[in-house]
């Protein structure tokens, strides 16, 4: 799920860049660092939408950088336990497939397909019934639910299911709509 | 182009931005299909260089800014930013689309939050990103709100509804901009 949320982050710039750009340098490295990064903690910080503050910056012993603690806005994604996701479907192999909604990867195993579901190998590794009606391959849209979730501190890893109501495929790749 | 208002400041109160929402007037009466009743608010501080009459001739010959030009600058009140057209009119169109819902016109009716039954904003969210067609569709993904099923089950209805017509509009809307 989005959210929109203040972090706060201390900033280091090199000499180099203080002068008359200093904020629009440090803006610009804060962006660079963090879009696109995940923190266990906030999930994954998709994009940057506002700097609330720039404190005062202090300057480190020893070397001549300089520290300033940044308060920004920005858009986050994180998976939660018990969260329905609409994700395509990325790698299918006989324990399972792979799916990735936005930033996130999740895996359902196939103890977690419908049981009429069976694995049939080949050019294209698909999951499909056992009247050929409803088949899961690379590029599928599926809607699944997300079971549980494993967090360090720059990764985010989920288990989901598509063994529950209205749950599984929601459109072939090569289906028109 | 008229002289809306006249001096430096758009006066504030209900004639200034019904006269100034004039320019977007067509584009917004279309959309909303009525006028919406607001009460006068106070405080357009922002100084209208947009609302003068512009006077473009330049009489200067180039070399140095003649005094008329000069005092320009002196005559603008203090603490106030210039605004261009279509800054404000950027302004005004975005407090247009807010008015519906600070509007007191008993015709234009927002259904009720699902918040107010005990809906926690993160189910709100999962409720309009999974896009359910159907009222079982929602308790099924959503246990936690089986609870509540008795309460919920209009009030999600029409929330459903609601959401369904939005989804139509806007798939339409993508068409439209494929077509063309």
């Amino acid at each position: 799920m989005f959210f929109h949320i203040v972090l706060e982050r201390n900033m280091q710039l090199h000499p180099r860049h203080f002068g008359r750009d200093l904020r629009d340098k440090i803006v610009s490295k804060l962006m660079k660092d963090v879009e696109g990064t995940c923190s266990g903690r906030h999930g994954f910080i998709v994009a940057i939408t506002g700097i609330e503050s720039v404190g005062k910056g202090l300057i480190r012993d020893g070397t001549g950088f300089v520290t300033f603690p940044v308060k920004y806005q920005c858009v986050v994604f994180r998976p939660f336990k018990g969260e329905v996701v609409e994700a395509v479907v990325t790698m299918v192999n006989k324990m399972g497939f792979f799916a990735e909604a936005g930033p996130v990867q999740i895996f359902v195993s196939n103890h977690l397909i419908p049981d009429d579901m069976e694995f049939q190998s080949g050019d294209m590794p698909n999951y499909t019934t056992s009247d050929g009606s409803v088949k899961i391959q690379k590029d599928s849209e599926v809607r699944l639910k997300i079971i549980g979730t494993r967090v360090d501190a720059t990764e985010i890893f989920c288990i989901g299911t598509i063994k529950d109501d209205f749950l599984g495929v929601i459109s072939d790749p090569g289906a028109t709509s | 182009m008229a002289e809306k208002g006249g001096g430096g400041f758009l006066p504030g109160g209900k004639s200034a931005l019904k006269s100034s929402a004039g320019k977007d007037d067509n584009s917004a009466r279309s959309k909303k299909g009525k006028k919406v009743q607001f009460d006068a608010e106070g405080g357009w501080g922002k100084g209208g260089k947009g609302d003068k009459v512009a006077n473009g001739s330049k009489k200067s010959t180039g070399k140095a800014t003649p005094p008329g030009d000069r005092k320009l600058e002196q005559e603008l009140p203090q603490n106030t930013t210039c605004m261009m057209d279509c800054e404000a009119a950027e302004i005004l169109q975005g407090i247009q689309d807010n008015m519906i819902t600070l509007s007191q016109d008993p015709d234009i009716k927002i259904p009720v939050s699902l918040k107010k039954f005990g809906v926690s904003d993160a189910e709100i969210c999962l409720i309009a990103n999974i896009h359910p067609e159907s009222v079982d569709e929602v308790f099924a993904l959503i246990p936690a709100l089986t609870a509540k099923m008795d309460k919920l089950r209009d009030p999600l209805r029409i929330a459903l509804g609601e959401l369904a017509k939005l989804k139509e509009a806007l798939s339409e809307l993508a068409n439209i901009k494929v077509s063309r």
